[in-house]
């Protein structure tokens, strides 16, 4: 689903945030991604949403090399993946039930259609209750489990997450990260960069392990 | 795993039809027009106070517009009394002098001669300088016989060349045409139209900034949002719909706030406008807008304030890159 080839990617000319980076990760795989902040994780993350442009080397995503897209092509290639970002990024100025269905008004879907999306989507997520609330109204862990219902509900093939858990406690971690699993098990192949170590222990997923922009461990839990 | 086949789950599968496509491209058409014209009416005053910007930069341009055409009325009715006084030689009198009065009607680009006899001109020459008694007193009419006329073309240069071949006719003195005044009034009118013009695209240009600033204000306070659906998906077309939306309202509403204003002031300008004409002894009064003006000036301001959003938006577009 997602190969590395070599990728490095250079800042201003002397920092290279990123270096060597040589991975694959398959179909429906589920795969943590650490190290200390600074690493690179959220570097690497940039990158697969194609917010930046590796350095060196090329990025495959389903086949695809992700540098060669058109920017007006773009869009669409994030359209396919989704994204679950440690602050969340909800819109402040409308509902629940509107942040989730963006995604869906962004690619032009019908109306019912996305209705039924969003609703099931945020089902998923246990918040179906609180559809009309504003995100200001919710806590944290809710605010991340709409963020996640908004990842998911383009039934994305891919879903990657920065830090979703970075300010929750460790129980609502542990759900969060349970969702995530949930998705996997039903075939999406999902990158979540955490450095919370212990949760990740506990989890048993594959973990590739960055440090100073290099992948020093990639360890594959049978 | 080299090279997977691309992924037949997700959003390739659920691509709309061209017609589903074409559908949802109005249904968001619609609701970003409505949900930026509500965003204007959250906040009445402003939104006003940039319309009325709008207004007050459209008003001088079509307010030298509508005094032009105007003026253009004026300029024809006085085109129409261009006429040449053609002054027969000396002694040319009775007959002779109606045979020429027919010869100068025949010509080309004439259309029509009437004959002032010696003493009709003495006449009319007595009754305007109310000198009755001193030209009495002369021994005998030192007036030659006239013939004036209109030509066809009452522009100053075939004027002037119809008046050049009329002096090599036999029994013509000399011919007479007044053009100072009417290449003046011409030149006037040109002036006019060239400033009105200069006006229109300077103020235009206003309308530009305006708009233009209202809109990089609004860009920057959905910056977070604009971030935001430009990560999961959205393309410039999409970010940029709702801001076009507003910057047409703005020109909309300036529009027709410029439309009020002139008719307004029109009609306070009508009653001293007509005093002054019947002054002069002329019927001149201000024209209205009418419907295709109104129209040209809602079309005009809508385009503008479209334009000034579209600059505004790509300009900041750019600038916004998600974190």
């Amino acid at each position: 689903m997602i190969a590395f080839e070599h990728v490095g990617k250079r800042y201003g000319g002397r920092f290279d945030a990123l270096a060597h980076l040589d991975f694959r990760v398959r179909r429906g795989e589920m795969v943590f991604l650490t190290g200390h902040s600074g690493a690179g994780k959220s570097s690497l993350l940039r990158l697969l949403m194609r917010l930046e442009r590796p350095s060196r080397g090329r990025i495959l995503v389903a086949g695809h090399d992700i540098d060669r897209l058109h920017h007006s092509q773009v869009p669409f290639y994030r359209r396919q993946i989704g994204v679950v970002f440690q602050d969340h990024q909800l819109l402040f100025d409308r509902s629940i039930y509107h942040n989730v269905a963006l995604p869906l008004e962004i690619q032009g879907a019908e109306p019912r259609e996305a209705a039924r999306r969003a609703r099931a989507a945020l089902d998923k997520v246990g918040l179906l209750h609180r559809e009309k609330a504003l995100p200001i109204e919710l806590s944290g862990g809710e605010q991340q489990r709409v963020g996640i219902a908004r990842a998911v509900v383009n039934k994305p093939a891919l879903l990657l997450a920065d830090e979703p858990t970075g300010n929750l406690d460790p129980q609502l971690s542990a759900d969060i990260m349970s969702l995530f699993e949930d998705f996997h098990r039903i075939g999406t192949t999902v990158m979540v960069a955490s450095h919370d170590l212990a949760l990740i222990a506990r989890l048993r997923h594959r973990t590739l392990r960055l440090h100073e922009g290099r992948l020093v461990a990639d360890e594959e839990v049978s | 795993m080299s090279r997977e086949a691309p992924a037949r789950r997700g959003a390739q599968t659920q691509r709309p039809s061209s017609g589903g496509r074409w559908r949802s491209w109005l249904r968001h058409h619609r609701a970003m027009a409505l949900d930026s014209a509500r965003r204007l009416l959250r906040h009445p005053l402003s939104s006003l106070l940039t319309m009325l910007a709008i207004a007050i930069a459209l008003i001088l341009p079509a307010g030298l517009w509508l005094t032009l055409d105007g003026a253009r009325l004026i300029d024809t009715q006085l085109d129409e009394s261009a006429t040449l006084t053609v002054y027969l030689e000396q002694g040319v009198g009775g007959a002779e002098a109606g045979r020429i009065e027919e010869a100068l009607a025949a010509q080309e680009g004439v259309t029509n001669a009437r004959l002032i006899s010696a003493a009709e001109g003495m006449v009319e020459f007595q009754q305007a300088l109310g000198l009755e008694d001193a030209l009495a007193r002369l021994p005998d009419n030192p007036l030659p016989a006239s013939v004036v006329i209109r030509p066809d073309d009452p522009s100053p240069s075939a004027v002037k060349r119809l008046a050049g071949g009329l002096e090599d006719m036999a029994g013509v003195d000399e011919v007479r045409l007044d053009l100072a005044w009417l290449e003046r009034l011409g030149q006037l009118a040109e002036l006019g139209r060239r400033a009105g013009l200069g006006l229109a695209v300077l103020f235009g240009l206003g309308v530009l900034l305006v708009v233009g600033n209202t809109i990089r204000l609004a860009v920057e306070n959905r910056r977070q949002e604009i971030e935001v659906v430009t990560l999961i998906g959205a393309t410039h077309a999409f970010v940029r719909r709702p801001f076009l939306y507003s910057g047409a309202w703005y020109g909309l509403g300036g529009g027709m706030l410029a439309g009020l204003l002139l008719s307004l002031g029109g009609d306070w300008l009508a009653t001293p406008v007509a005093a002054l004409a019947a002054s002069y002894g002329a019927g001149f009064a201000l024209p209205g807008l009418g419907l295709a003006g109104s129209a040209t000036l809602l079309g005009c301001s809508t385009l503008l304030g479209w334009l000034g959003a579209w600059i505004a938006v790509s300009r900041h577009l750019a600038q916004i890159r998600p974190r």
